[in-house]
């Protein structure tokens, strides 16, 4: 896939934007630039989404995630963020901060090299090319969630972030949208879940949470409420 | 050399000169990690061996991890090892271990190290600051009488970690340059800092010192309390952003998903009453019902079925098993409903987590206070002096009161903080190790529930080894059995093939042997037991121990989730072997690890053996041998597969007997020759030694005169 690569003092949105001044939609890398101002981008066909009330925060799902990617257990490498604190009661001993696969992922609207791109190829999830990704950290700052849902990979100075498993050269099945999802899958008590259907789009956590809580759970004597 | 799985470098604290040294993993990778790891640094870097009381500036205390620790091997990922020469025990206080659960060795390893040791004693409290290998010595003098909650959240507060869990990333660096420069970048984490703390029970160097991490994580026994209490050591902080190298990342993440899909029950459609140890569901470990159904299961990392809770009700968090029972037979003289047992239950497992005080003291012991005022011999004016309010005895306030005077040497207390035996031999109360009023069993420890004349191989490898055992390896059975017997509930797989399914597991010495879990009392002193407790001794030490899967998941024997019964132990697909190998790049077979454990125990011995052991000290308390074992503390009945007269198995109930002293003689002479040890002493031998490639060792057995003499051929 051949990118454009800006000037050097230019973001995307400026190139853009000073483009699409002509009264002209403009279709540059991954997205479309509106006459208006609104940078649009295919929506990922793919989302997680966690019950934060159900996680045993065993970090299970981080370091699997971190293995499956680079193939070294790191917290600070994963993708998902299992965050704890031991002497705050339920529920709000536990978050879990998941990339949301943003319909308008500013993350992929500030990167100036397209590293941090919509992937056609893999459900329109939105990735991060290292090959290509400078490490201005732009994207980082750019995500309008705490914590970011991009990680600063400090060894090889580069931006990353959910792929949904799609490139996870160490996980022996297929990931990524149509495949599995490392977390997913070693997640002991299912608090986690992909789903295709796109949750509400606002920064309100909840909306990309989901109550995950059935029959076993209610048996197991914890609440589904 | 890449070492997979570790970390690379061990941290050295010099208390006395407040300075920090680092050793290369490398030089101890041979003994694994864990307990083999710790004894090899307590071997080079204790130079007293003779002491006997944890407390001497001499001792050295060991903090460390296992290759596994910060990966997903399943219920392995977040164990840590504690080892150093205890604090109360009788008649020696033995070099001995103790372990915990949570993020700290997860964290230790993210940080930069394996293990620590800890050496020598502070002027005045300190805490250590280690972030991403960079060790900082602090004045603890503010944090000194603080609980071990308290003492924690100031200590995040102090490294500068988030405000909450929703503030978000955590940049380690002081300034912009340093970040963006990528020889001084610090990275960045959204975790917190793993503390690991005594409260005033370790502070005042009292036997029930334990070492408490977050809210109940607790190396419990072997009193490290008083010996961090001792050497003015107050805490302990690590955070870290670093990477830690796995060998082959596939085969680790395949063999977990195996253990998931095959070992554990589908969480979807699961069997709530399978027989496994690492295939159940997340549940809380109680003796009585949660408070509230508001709640979570919470894990250690990596954790593959948390065992414990996090609640709404602001009472219990992260208590589990013994300290959410020690207060239970009290309580239940009082309490008027299950909401109120259990909250007075859980509120009292907080008062000793906060403390840091060992409640398994108590398993047993509370009984005997309890028994000792009840006889007129325990209260005020009495011959034992106590002005606790023992007619609010089940009440929350006694609770507290009684757990402040045992930690601040306080009324009772001041007798009881050096040993609770001792305290009977001072109170004139010896009597009660006969008549078995005090069931503390082994070592001046109390008796665990499983009593050792009836389950075999706890008593065995707790009088053999250092400590109560706890390991739960085989007690299992127990469980299983002797639940269904008391609950009417199905009994899943019957005797001969539990024994069956078992054997074939106990590669080498017991394989294929299942006489050697007959628990009958014609088989109680035979060859055939001996070597199903020297396995059990060489499997923990280096398996539950060192690799440091956890006891109560592993090993997995047998498994009812699996069409053919046949336990993720030592399996092909998701065997403990086939972790350690992915992680580290070995070629480990299953009885590899029993050798490398078999390794570790002898170390262990040689070191006893400087301690001052001989074989006569390795007798039960008198009890044990003096009376009947006829009421068991979970139920009236304690089933185990045993065989018939016609050789035929059946679950039989093994209450009833008490141990031979003639027979249990005769069994220790079994035992040390099937280990190689001088059968006289119980000390390991030259030949031993050097077969396991520990020359050294047995030169310095050798120069003190302690040295096994050979068998005779």
């Amino acid at each position: 896939m051949s990118r454009t690569i800006e000037p050097e003092g230019m973001t995307r949105r400026k190139f853009l934007t000073t483009t699409a001044a002509t009264g002209c939609a403009v279709a540059v890398g991954s997205g479309v630039l509106l006459a208006d101002g609104r940078f649009v981008i295919p929506n990922s066909e793919g989302f997680l989404v966690v019950d934060m009330k159900k996680c045993q925060a065993c970090g299970t799902c981080m370091m699997a995630c971190a293995l499956a990617h680079t193939g070294v257990s790191s917290y600070s490498l994963s993708r998902i963020q299992v965050l704890q604190d031991s002497f705050v009661d339920w529920p709000d001993d536990v978050v879990l901060a998941q990339c949301r696969q943003c319909q308008n992922a500013p993350c992929v609207e500030v990167c100036p090299t397209g590293a941090n791109h919509v992937d056609r190829e893999h459900g329109n999830v939105r990735r991060v090319d290292r090959e290509l990704c400078i490490g201005c950290k732009m994207c980082i700052q750019s995500c309008p969630f705490t914590p970011a849902r991009l990680q600063w990979d400090t060894g090889r100075r580069k931006s990353q972030k959910c792929d949904l498993c799609v490139d996870t050269p160490y996980l022996d099945e297929k990931g990524g949208p149509d495949g599995v999802q490392a977390c997913v899958r070693v997640c002991p008590v299912n608090a986690i879940a992909f789903t295709r259907d796109m949750p509400a789009q606002t920064r309100d956590p909840a909306s990309y949470s989901a109550n995950l809580r059935d029959w076993v759970w209610k048996r197991l004597g914890m609440t589904t409420e | 050399m890449t070492l997979y799985g570790y970390a690379g470098t061990i941290l050295r604290l010099d208390l006395t000169a407040r300075r920090a040294i680092e050793v290369e993993t490398a030089r101890y990778r041979s003994w694994g990690g864990g307990h083999g790891l710790g004894s090899a640094l307590f071997w080079d870097f204790c130079k007293d061996k003779t002491i006997t009381d944890g407390r001497d500036p001499a001792n050295v205390c060991i903090v460390a991890t296992s290759p596994l620790n910060a990966t997903p091997t399943p219920s392995a990922g977040g164990r840590c090892e504690v080892m150093g020469v205890g604090v109360g025990m009788h008649p020696v206080s033995w070099f001995t271990r103790s372990g915990f659960g949570g993020r700290f060795s997860t964290m230790l390893k993210h940080a930069g190290f394996d293990a620590i040791v800890i050496e020598g004693r502070a002027s005045s409290p300190v805490w250590v600051d280690i972030r991403n290998r960079k060790v900082e010595f602090h004045d603890a003098s503010d944090l000194w009488g603080t609980d071990t909650w308290t003492a924690q959240k100031k200590i995040w507060e102090r490294v500068g970690a988030p405000r909450d869990v929703r503030s978000g990333w955590w940049d380690f660096n002081a300034t912009a340059e340093q970040a963006l420069d990528p020889e001084t970048d610090q990275g960045r984490t959204t975790q917190r800092p793993a503390v690991l703390t005594i409260g005033p029970a370790g502070e005042n160097r009292t036997a029930a010192g334990c070492l408490i991490h977050d809210a109940g994580n607790g190396a419990g026994q072997g009193g490290f309390g008083a010996v961090w209490g001792s050497k003015n050591l107050k805490a302990i902080s690590v955070i870290g952003t670093g990477e830690i190298p796995v060998a082959d990342p596939m085969a680790l993440l395949r063999a977990r998903q195996v253990t998931k899909d095959k070992y554990v029950t589908d969480i979807r459609q699961p069997d709530f009453a399978s027989w496994s140890h690492v295939g159940g569901l997340p549940n809380p470990l109680f003796m009585n019902p949660p408070p509230t159904d508001e709640r979570r299961p919470q894990a250690c990392q990596g954790c593959i079925n948390g065992c414990r809770a996090r609640f709404a009700v602001g009472y219990g968090n992260e208590s589990t098993c013994q300290e959410t029972a020690w207060y239970l037979p009290a309580v239940r003289r009082v309490a008027t409903s299950v909401q109120e047992l259990s909250e007075i239950n859980l509120r009292a497992a907080d008062v000793v987590q906060r403390y840091g005080h060992n409640s398994f003291l108590f398993q047993t012991g509370l009984h005997w206070l309890e028994h000792l005022h009840e006889e007129g011999v325990l209260g005020p004016g009495k011959a034992i002096p106590s002005q606790l309010p023992w007619e609010k005895y089940g009440t929350l306030e006694f609770a507290e009161k009684l757990i402040h005077a045992l930690s601040h040497r306080e009324d009772i207390g001041a007798d009881l903080a050096d040993g609770w035996v001792q305290a009977a031999i001072k109170w004139g109360r010896e009597e009660d190790l006969h008549n078995g009023n005090m069931q503390f069993s082994y070592w001046g420890m109390p008796e665990h529930g499983y009593d050792p004349r009836a389950e075999l191989e706890w008593g065995y490898g707790s009088i053999l080894g250092d400590r109560d055992i706890n390991e739960h390896c085989f007690n299992i059975i127990f469980t299983h059995v002797t639940a269904a017997f008391a609950f009417a509930k199905p009994m899943r797989i019957q005797a001969q093939q539990l024994v069956e399914l078992i054997a074939e597991k106990l590669s080498p010495y017991a394989v294929n042997r299942p006489e050697v879990l007959d628990f009958s009392d014609g088989n109680m002193y035979s060859e055939a037991v001996a070597q199903l407790t020297r396995w059990h001794r060489h499997y923990t030490r280096f398996y539950k121990q060192s690799a440091l899967f956890c006891d109560l998941k592993w090993p997995d024997f047998y498994n009812t989730n699996v069409p053919d019964f046949r336990g993720a132990t030592a399996s092909d697909d998701a065997g403990e072997q086939v972790f350690w190998n992915a992680v580290t790049g070995d070629s480990l077979s299953f009885e590899d690890g029993i050798e490398l454990g078999r390794r570790i125990w002898n170390l262990d011995n040689a070191i006893w053996t400087l301690q001052g052991r001989h074989r006569d000290m390795v007798v039960y308390a008198p009890y044990v041998y003096e009376t009947r074992y006829t009421k068991g503390e979970l139920f009236p009945f304690f089933m185990w597969p045993c065989r018939d007269d016609k050789g035929e198995w059946q679950y039989r109930d093994v209450m009833g007997r008490s141990i031979d002293r003639g027979g249990f003689e005769d069994f220790k002479t079994i035992f040390y020759r099937l280990e190689g040890w001088d059968v006289d002493s119980g000390w390991p031998t030259r030949a031993t030694l050097e077969g396991l490639d520990l020359a050294e060792v047995a030169d310095t057995l050798e120069a003190v005169g302690r040295l096994g003499k050979e068998a005779s051929r």
